[in-house]
């Protein structure tokens, strides 16, 4: 049917298919290559971003340091996907929350109790990992750094006007008034950003009066029926922290509602507030300021009695090996290489972190110092706001309550929340 | 991108200032003023961008966005370009764009041509609006099922963003062609085949030349949308060494920490080959923003 084609056509033609050919194969090639050579590739996913130089350097040194791995030290691997996609990555490295949860509750991550690492782990903090949904009979998380966190103050602030670390409410609002009186900003508050309030303000003030696990374990067993009238709820059983929240609200800086975490960072660097609620990630970006600062901590006091005091903690870092991954081996290699004390303790002392073994030496930065008595005596919690599942937005909820909404009736919106999801579920 | 306001703005004020008196220049005054302002939510960001990028991380972080860096440091840049992998990054995302650019036009340009010169024909005109119909579909929607099924073929790579923002675009990219192939008469065609040329010499000496304004639409179209993606390359890319540029920035602002002053210069180092782009590419852009407008 064509005409016959002349031959430039033909050349013309052919020649940019066969071009276009070659650079698909070129690019399939480049895809599909993984270097490596034959040692079998760890892929260790790890996106603290302010430990990604030290981890990578890790990394580095114990690929150099045996020939049966190769660890790839990866950042931007987007791990829901990747479940997806079944090619995790071989070993994580990652903040234990909720989200986490759902992949061990699901049995995505195998079980590690046969490695000695988890025997290691004191009893109370591979506890933690209990307070969220578990895969029964499995290990499936070693936790490697706890963070601690409680109230963030300015030790010469304090000093300059005669204060003492507050060890009961009463004395905490009596240091709020008498810095208010001497012209001082109390606490900073940065309500622009919801979660510093959900982690801050609510968590805090909700984990010294109620007792977090025992809480949302009966919310769980009373699932959609939820409402005023059931044995705990949130109306109920966290009305009178709230409330309290909502009080403090009365000893921050007058432009919080403005203001962000960056700001509060910025602020506290420069000395413009006695006290902060955040936690000790807050420190490694006071710190970029530069200030001759001097912080510490205390946990809030929210009862009458200090023995009640206890700080919020974390799992900031656990480590977890995937049941589809490729490198099992591997992963549980290196895994075992970054639990040796040396290494797992020198990471806790840089980045601000409480270890999680039993032989775990204690902190030795002033800044967090004090959290260490509670941290020994297993007076801590965990916080109220990483059990609420993402579908309730409690932070905004939190922060429209900072912002003059009702209290209770708020509350009582994500108890409806609440209930209805555990209809769906 | 950035400029495009301000060329616009120069524009009419200097060209009617040219031939009349000055009164008539005052009466443009109001406009120039509120485009002269409207430039400025694009200049007052990228001067921040700038002179963070300088700046010291204690600098960085002491609330005067505005500030001038003292002292004048390269650092960020260094460390943007090892924490990134930056060479290697960048040539990824060179590829994945350079592949969706060719691939968009071509592939599109091809399908645009078949359906325009078979119109007549029903499965050529259904055809058309299969394709249409894509439009309504944005890749969120269907993330999850992309990353099983590329996951099964081996596309879990670079080459598979190209190819998903090929089939992506090809609606738009489709629509715009066939729009401009109706103005380009028949009988162009019919003599280079009575001179006895074939439907693929046809296409590809008379057709895909004449295209060229509508080529270079997409083709601008096609590389900002690829060379800024971060979803797509997030979630299809299995291997973290083969991700491209925007996704490895992701690291530098997390929930809990910030490095404006290593961000902005990675972003600098990130947005220069579009800069660079758009000032060869200019007269086509501007050219192109009105292409599809009058058939």
């Amino acid at each position: 049917m064509l005409p016959p084609l002349t031959s430039a056509g033909t050349a013309v033609s052919r020649r940019t298919f066969l071009a276009a050919a070659g650079g698909a194969l070129a690019a399939a090639g480049l895809a599909g290559c993984a270097p490596g050579g034959e040692r079998p590739t760890v892929t260790f996913h790890q996106s603290k971003p302010e430990a990604v130089p030290y981890f990578r350097d890790l990394a580095a040194k114990f690929t150099a340091s045996q020939d049966r791995f190769r660890v790839l030290h990866d950042m931007a691997t987007n791990l829901s996907a990747s479940f997806v996609r079944s090619s995790p990555p071989d070993l994580g490295c990652l903040n234990y929350n909720l989200e986490m949860a759902r992949f061990m509750e699901r049995g995505a991550l195998a079980d590690l109790s046969d490695l000695p690492a988890a025997a290691s782990i004191r009893d109370d903090v591979l506890d933690l990992t209990n307070w969220y949904p578990t895969y029964a009979g499995r290990t499936s998380v070693i936790p490697y750094s706890v963070m601690a966190a409680s109230v963030i103050y300015n030790r010469r602030i304090f000093e300059q006007n005669g204060l003492a670390v507050p060890r009961t409410w009463d004395e905490l609002i009596q240091v709020c008034e008498a810095l208010k009186a001497a012209g001082i900003t109390p606490i900073y508050g940065t309500f622009r950003d919801p979660w510093t309030i959900a982690q801050g303000l609510f968590d805090y003030t909700v984990g010294g009066m109620v007792n977090v696990r025992e809480f949302y374990k009966k919310m769980h067993e009373i699932g959609e029926k939820v409402g005023p009238d059931s044995e705990v709820s949130f109306q109920k059983t966290l009305l009178e922290p709230v409330k309290r929240m909502v009080q403090l609200k009365s000893y921050v800086n007058p432009d919080a509602s403005s203001r962000g975490y960056g700001d509060g960072n910025t602020a506290m660097a420069q000395g413009q507030a006695a006290m902060y609620f955040q936690g000790p990630w807050a420190f490694g970006e006071i710190e970029k300021a530069g200030t001759d600062i001097d912080l510490g901590t205390f946990p809030l006091p929210m009862t009458g009695d200090p023995a009640d005091l206890k700080v919020r903690v974390n799992i900031d870092l656990s480590l977890w090996v995937p049941e589809v991954a490729n490198a099992r081996e591997g992963a549980r290699a290196f895994l075992q290489h970054l639990m040796q004390p040396e290494i797992q303790n020198s990471y806790n002392a840089e980045f601000l972190g409480f270890g999680t073994t039993k032989d775990a030496p204690a902190v030795t930065d002033p800044r967090i110092v004090e959290m260490q008595k509670y941290y020994d005596e297993g007076r801590f919690y965990m916080g109220a706001s990483q059990f609420i599942p993402n579908s309730i937005p409690a932070a905004n909820y939190f922060q429209s309550i900072i912002g003059g909404a009702d209290p209770e009736g708020t509350l009582r919106r994500m108890d409806a929340d609440w209930a209805r999801l555990a209809f769906r579920a | 991108m950035s400029s495009a306001p301000g060329t616009i703005t120069a524009g009419p004020a200097a060209g009617t200032s040219e031939p009349v008196r000055a009164g008539q220049e005052r009466s443009n005054w109001p406009v120039t003023i509120i485009l002269i302002v409207c430039t400025l939510s694009v200049l007052v960001p990228l001067y921040v961008t700038l002179s963070m990028a300088f700046k010291t991380t204690g600098q960085a972080v002491d609330g005067n966005a505005f500030s001038l860096p003292s002292p004048l440091t390269f650092d960020s840049f260094v460390q943007a370009w090892t924490l990134t992998n930056f060479p290697r990054g960048f040539a990824i995302s060179v590829f994945v764009s350079v592949t969706a650019v060719a691939g968009e036009i071509i592939v599109s340009a091809l399908a645009a041509y078949a359906i325009v010169r078979n119109w007549d024909r029903r499965l050529f005109r259904w055809s058309f609006f299969y394709l249409l119909a894509a439009m309504f579909i944005p890749f969120p929607v269907v993330a999850l099922p992309q990353i099983q099924l590329t996951g099964l073929v081996g596309l879990d790579n670079p080459l598979g963003v190209a190819i998903l923002h090929i089939v992506f675009a090809l609606a738009f990219n489709t629509m715009l062609f066939t729009a401009f192939l109706r103005s380009i008469p028949v009988e162009l065609e019919e003599s280079m085949r009575i001179d006895g040329a074939g439907t693929w010499q046809v296409f590809w000496k008379l057709i895909f030349p004449l295209l060229g304004p509508m080529s270079a639409t997409v083709g601008i179209f096609a590389f900002i949308a690829s060379w800024n993606d971060f979803m797509m390359p997030s979630l299809i890319i299995s291997d973290p060494e083969l991700q491209t540029i925007p996704v490895l920035q992701k690291m530098f602002q997390t929930q809990f920490s910030n490095s404006y002053n290593v961000a902005f210069a990675s972003y600098l180092m990130a947005m220069a080959p579009a800069i660079v782009v758009y000032l060869f590419t200019q007269r086509w852009v501007m050219a192109g923003l009105t292409q599809g407008a009058v058939k």
